[in-house]
């Protein structure tokens, strides 16, 4: 039997998602579903003074307008794996931020709902609001997450260095912008409740739905078999939620609320922009000696988030003497989120950028600098990595790119009117895991069903599911179902940082293994089986069979032992916990990658184009090429579009997104995206039994740094504030 | 979305009463302006009378210009043969607008009527913005400008008339013919727009109710060369921070004839006769080009987010320019 795992397999959902088939949440249909539009604040901070819903109530086919005067009281939403819930909305008559949710309107039609809503007049009371991370009168925590690092002593660490550098880097707010717009569908049947939305994780919105509407988590049914993207987006369950499923109830029909563009940036998280200082020392030879890192972010009044940019810095590198300090400040700014590689996405652009520059202050070559700083083991517990293969990154990838062809000095490459450079950046992209359920069955025929409450928002997650458990039962993958997006089936944690592939293929691992133990207890008393009284260990499955260790003829398929015990359907469950370094005497790792990237610029014009990316990636098992690829290729669009494109601008007066549109908030065209080449390095990582490292994130990091290196490469122009544009490059 | 109603017009005239007997009533062609500010709630005209079915497509030459008629759309005009051969600039700038959808829905008669792409106006929970409310304020000015212009601004309004189209239109004095309840009329196109001054809702001179039935576009004298460059954010699928549109006729080193006009810096498309003052009978060389530029872009007025558009603007025309002279070798 060919390998099932690591081959190319194309996406078992394709033919589905090309011929349109794939039911997202806003295709969903009732009949008599009505539609939901939101009236969002136009002020920033204050009091809604009046509003008027009179016209918007006499529209035609309005259903009902609700507003904080008619609304119920709700709970605020639970605590979760990723913080607190975001709260309620429309309670009172306080405004937090702009595009803040003031109303709900359902009519029998989208257009009548808009139109209506488009009709309510708000009067506000406002005052001046907090937008400015400067703003004195803002409150500022520092330390939000209690991981400020202390380790060693920095200011000894920089009195040894023979070179320092020191910059200020700068990222601007971005918005997650899923091609899909995110959309809920909610129908009421008495107390219980079914809900279609656009999320990464329907346990969560089953827990939070069940705590705000008060009532039995058993009685609701979430459903997100296919999600239009996320990027972070669907994370957490947002108001908009609440207030489709709150509409639902008082019309008492089902009702469907699909946002727009422009709400998409004031609705679902963001990632938050960053103000950050890295210093670095190293001895002349290059040997770091102390790092300095510290950053700071903006969260919104009464919520939270989670970005502590500085962080990258304590394991990046082996350094003895780290400090890291992070701040976040709050201002009436509708509430950042995780957007794909939180944190890491905005902090490593400014370590990143810091290590370039000290290759340059010691005329280094930056990937030599950044060899000479492997970190040998996890530089904050002192164990040994479970599997670290960024030498091997730095190695194959820098040989791929042709890497040994740069010549050091800034400008010196060109082609024609083009300056050429070369420019490179380093990722070690923290682990992540919680604990995951999964369930398989066998059927009489021999074929299985696998399931589990987790999505797949396009990074491919039915495909490895279905070759993971056909590998674990030794099944062709056209014998297995593997399904998802439903919360009746057993419990998963989030599609989030990057740690559903792990946490997920344990469990479908763990629940296939013990599915097979199950058939061995079926026989094993079993005169007539050959694998009587055999263990798990005894044995090995393949074709529908299950034999003898390095004994084929021993063995039969699980459709005789099923037939032969009259037995219609075994189920097993398995739950995954995550790895503990503790435990595992060895530092659990995440992925590592490096980032090698041509640019070419015309210094007259300010142009800047990205002519070739190469990724080296350890992401420990790839359980399918073609799907990992996508990752990265999909994750290096997204570092581009970081580096050179996303910017979310806010009226600094109004607190206003004033980009809030396509035609306006600019993502790259496919004439801006190169040639992306992935390689990918490494084994399979010895913390887990199916030993994936999650490659949802790393393939973003770190082009941003890469990119604004290559660019002082050509030119000479050091850029420490994102994105990179043609005003930035005349030179 | 304000309700409307729709009427699809069988003949000019039909449309041309329709629409100026009422003010509450607008033309559509391929909606790609006009369907967007109405989702958006900026526009909100109660009828719509589509013009599209009208006679009034397609490409037509005399020999010295050409006709094309308002309703061809973009991708239509840019095959045109003749604009192929005779006018390659108009088919860049038209090729490197928008996408190929839109451009096979955008007409030509609303390529010149778009309206402006400021944020600010396009967003109708703004307040302050003359454009669409008269008197209110501008936005822009205070907030985010950068696709913006700094030639022909006033006090009242900085917004870009963005069409690329329009900029080797108005380099070739092209004339924008209509027809109105009082017959039809021919109006160049270096006077069809109006500055904003202090009433920049009044974009250019067309009374309401005015069809533009064709715009006529003389050809460029043979041995001419022309080119026009755009130079934006992103590679495609966006408009111009700046561009230029110029047709050289270079002999022996020698400029004898210069038609230029600016993209991206203007209230309306910037015709720059003062450039074309300086190339007239100047040699052919990066000096001269300099020149040009520098002259173009004299009495620029910028904001702390546009300062950059000057310098920008300035490389662009000479890029231009000298591409052109290059491809003369
Ligand atoms: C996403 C996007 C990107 C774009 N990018 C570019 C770009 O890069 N470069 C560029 O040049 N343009 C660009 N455009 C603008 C586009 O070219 C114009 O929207 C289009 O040309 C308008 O033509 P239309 O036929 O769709 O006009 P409509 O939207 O139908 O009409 C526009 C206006 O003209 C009026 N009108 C239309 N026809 C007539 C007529 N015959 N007589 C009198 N009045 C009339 C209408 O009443 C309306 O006010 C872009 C547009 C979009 C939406
Ligand atoms: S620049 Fe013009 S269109 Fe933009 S806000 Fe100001 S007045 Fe309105």
């Amino acid at each position: 039997m060919t390998a099932i795992i690591g081959a190319g397999i194309d996406r078992v959902d394709a033919a589905l998602k090309v011929t349109g088939s794939a039911n997202y949440p806003n295709d969903v249909a009732y009949p008599g579903l009505a539609h939901a539009a939101l009236v969002r604040a136009t002020v920033a901070a204050g009091r809604i003074r009046a509003i008027d819903t009179s016209a918007a109530e006499a529209a035609p086919g309005v259903l009902t307008v609700i507003t904080h005067l008619t609304a119920p009281r709700l709970d605020r939403g639970p605590m979760t794996l990723l913080g607190p819930s975001p709260p309620a909305p429309i309670q009172d008559d306080r405004i937090l931020h702009h595009g803040q949710h003031v109303a709900i309107v359902v009519a029998d039609s989208p257009e009548r709902a808009r139109h209506a809503a488009s009709l309510v007049r708000v009067e506000y009371e406002t005052v001046k609001a907090l937008l400015d991370l400067d703003d004195p009168r803002a409150e500022v925590t520092a330390n939000p997450w209690n991981l400020d690092t202390d380790r060693g002593d920095v200011a000894a660490g920089f009195a040894a260095a023979d070179v320092v550098v020191e910059g200020t880097y700068t990222t601007p707010d971005n918005t997650n912008n899923p091609l899909g717009l995110m959309s809920t569908v909610a129908i009421w049947h008495g107390d219980s409740l079914t809900v279609h939305d656009s999320t990464q994780w329907p346990h969560n919105v089953r827990t939070s739905l069940a705590k705000i509407f008060k009532v039995p988590e058993s009685g609701i049914r979430v459903l997100a078999p296919y999600v239009g993207g996320g990027f972070g987006a669907g994370l957490r369950m947002w108001p908009h939620v609440i207030l489709t499923v709150l509409a639902a109830r008082e019309v008492g029909r089902p009702v469907k609320l699909v946002l727009t563009r422009p709400e998409m940036f004031t609705s679902v998280g963001h990632r938050p922009h960053s103000v950050m200082r890295f210093k670095l020392g190293a001895t002349r030879d290059g040997r770091l000696m102390a790092i300095d890192a510290d950053g700071v972010s903006p969260v919104a009044m009464e919520d939270d988030d989670y970005e502590p940019v500085s962080l990258c810095a304590a394991t990046a590198y082996g350094c003895s003497h780290v400090r890291t300090r992070d701040r976040q400040v709050r201002l009436n700014i509708p509430c950042p989120g995780s957007m794909r590689a939180p944190a890491e996405g905005q902090g490593n652009f400014g370590l990143e950028s810091a290590v370039d520059e000290l290759a340059h202050a010691l005329g280094m070559d930056p990937l030599e600098l950044r060899l000479r700083n492997f970190a040998q083991a996890d530089p904050e517990s002192g164990l040994p990595w479970s599997s670290n293969a960024l030498r091997e990154c730095y190695r194959l990838g820098a040989e791929r790119f042709g890497w040994s062809r740069r010549t050091p000095q800034p400008g010196s490459m060109r082609e024609g009117r083009w300056l050429i450079g070369y420019g490179m950046a380093a990722v070690s992209y923290p682990a992540y895991q919680v604990p995951c359920q999964a369930r398989a069955s066998l059927h009489r025929d021999g074929s299985a069903f696998v399931r589990s409450a987790a999505t797949d928002i396009g990074t491919g997650t039915y495909t490895v599911m279905t070759q993971l458990a056909a590998e674990s039962l030794g099944l062709d993958v056209s014998r297995v179902r593997f399904d998802l997006g439903d919360s009746d089936m057993p419990y998963s944690p989030q599609a989030g940082g990057s740690g559903l592939t792990g946490a997920l293929g344990n469990a479908v691992h763990l629940a296939c293994r013990r599915l097979v133990g199950d058939v061995l207890d079926l026989v094993r008393d079993d005169a007539n089986s050959p694998l009587r009284g055999m263990k798990l260990d005894d044995v090995t499955v393949d074709q529908g069979r299950v034999h003898r260790v390095g004994i084929p003829e021993q063995g039969e398929a699980y459709s005789d032992i099923l037939a032969r015990h009259g037995v219609e359907e075994l189920s097993a469950d398995g739950r995954s916990i995550p790895p503990r370094s503790e435990d595992l005497g060895m530092a659990v790792a995440g992925a590592f990658g490096a980032k090698f990237v041509e640019v070419r610029v015309d210094p007259d014009l300010g142009l800047l184009r990205v002519a070739r990316v190469v990724s080296a990636i350890d992401g420990g098992r790839v359980l399918n090429e073609k799907t990992a690829t996508s990752q990265i290729v999909g994750g290096t669009v997204g570092g581009i579009s970081q580096a050179m494109f996303e910017d979310t601008a806010t009226d600094r007066e109004t607190g206003r997104i004033a980009n809030a549109t396509f035609g306006d908030y600019l993502i790259p065209v496919n004439a801006d995206i190169p040639d992306i080449d992935v390689i990918f390095v490494g084994e399979p990582d010895p913390a887990t039994p199916i030993g994936t490292k999650g490659v949802g994130e790393v393939g973003l990091v770190g082009l941003a740094a890469a990119i604004a290196n290559a660019v002082h490469h050509a030119t000479g122009r050091r850029i420490r504030t994102l994105p990179i544009t043609i005003d930035q490059l005349m030179l | 979305m304000r309700p409307f109603e729709y009427v699809r017009a069988v003949d000019a005239g039909q449309a041309v009463a329709l629409v100026s007997a009422d003010p509450d009533t607008s033309y559509l062609a391929g909606g790609t302006t006009q369907l967007d500010l109405m989702k958006d709630g900026v526009l909100r005209p109660a009828r719509l009378v589509d013009v599209t079915r009208l006679p009034l497509s397609g490409v037509t030459s005399t020999g010295s210009a050409i006709r094309v008629g308002a309703t061809t759309t973009m991708e239509e005009l840019a095959a045109d043969p003749v604009v192929i051969e005779r006018l390659p600039f108009i088919r860049e700038a038209l090729l490197l607008g928008a996408s190929t959808q839109l451009r096979n829905l955008a007409t030509i008669g609303g390529n010149l009527l778009q309206r402006a792409r400021c944020r600010y106006f396009r967003d109708p929970a703004v307040e302050a913005c003359n454009k669409r409310d008269p008197g209110s304020g501008c936005a822009a000015i205070t907030g985010f400008a950068r696709m913006h212009a700094i030639l022909g601004t006033s006090d009242h309004c900085i917004a870009l008339h963005a069409s690329d189209v329009a900029v080797p239109l108005v380099a070739l004095d092209s004339v924008v013919h209509v027809q109105g309840v009082d017959g039809p009329r021919g109006i160049p196109l270096t006077e069809f727009y109006r500055p904003p001054g202090d009433t920049p809702h009044i974009e250019n001179v067309l009374r309401h109710g005015e069809l533009i039935t064709a715009v006529e576009v003389p050809l460029l004298p043979e041995g001419a060369r022309s080119h026009y460059l755009k130079v934006r954010d992103r590679v495609s699928y966006e408009f111009a921070l700046t561009s230029a549109g110029a047709a050289l006729v270079i002999q022996d080193g020698l400029i004898t004839s210069a038609r230029v006009a600016l993209g991206g810096v203007g209230t309306l498309p910037w015709r720059s006769w003062e450039a074309e003052r300086v190339l007239r009978d100047a040699p052919a060389t990066r000096e001269t080009f300099r020149a040009a530029a520098d002259a173009a872009l004299e009495g620029a007025r910028t904001l702390p987010g546009t300062a950059f558009k000057v310098d920008l603007a300035k490389r662009t025309l000479v890029r231009t320019l000298e591409t052109i002279a290059g491809a003369r070798a």
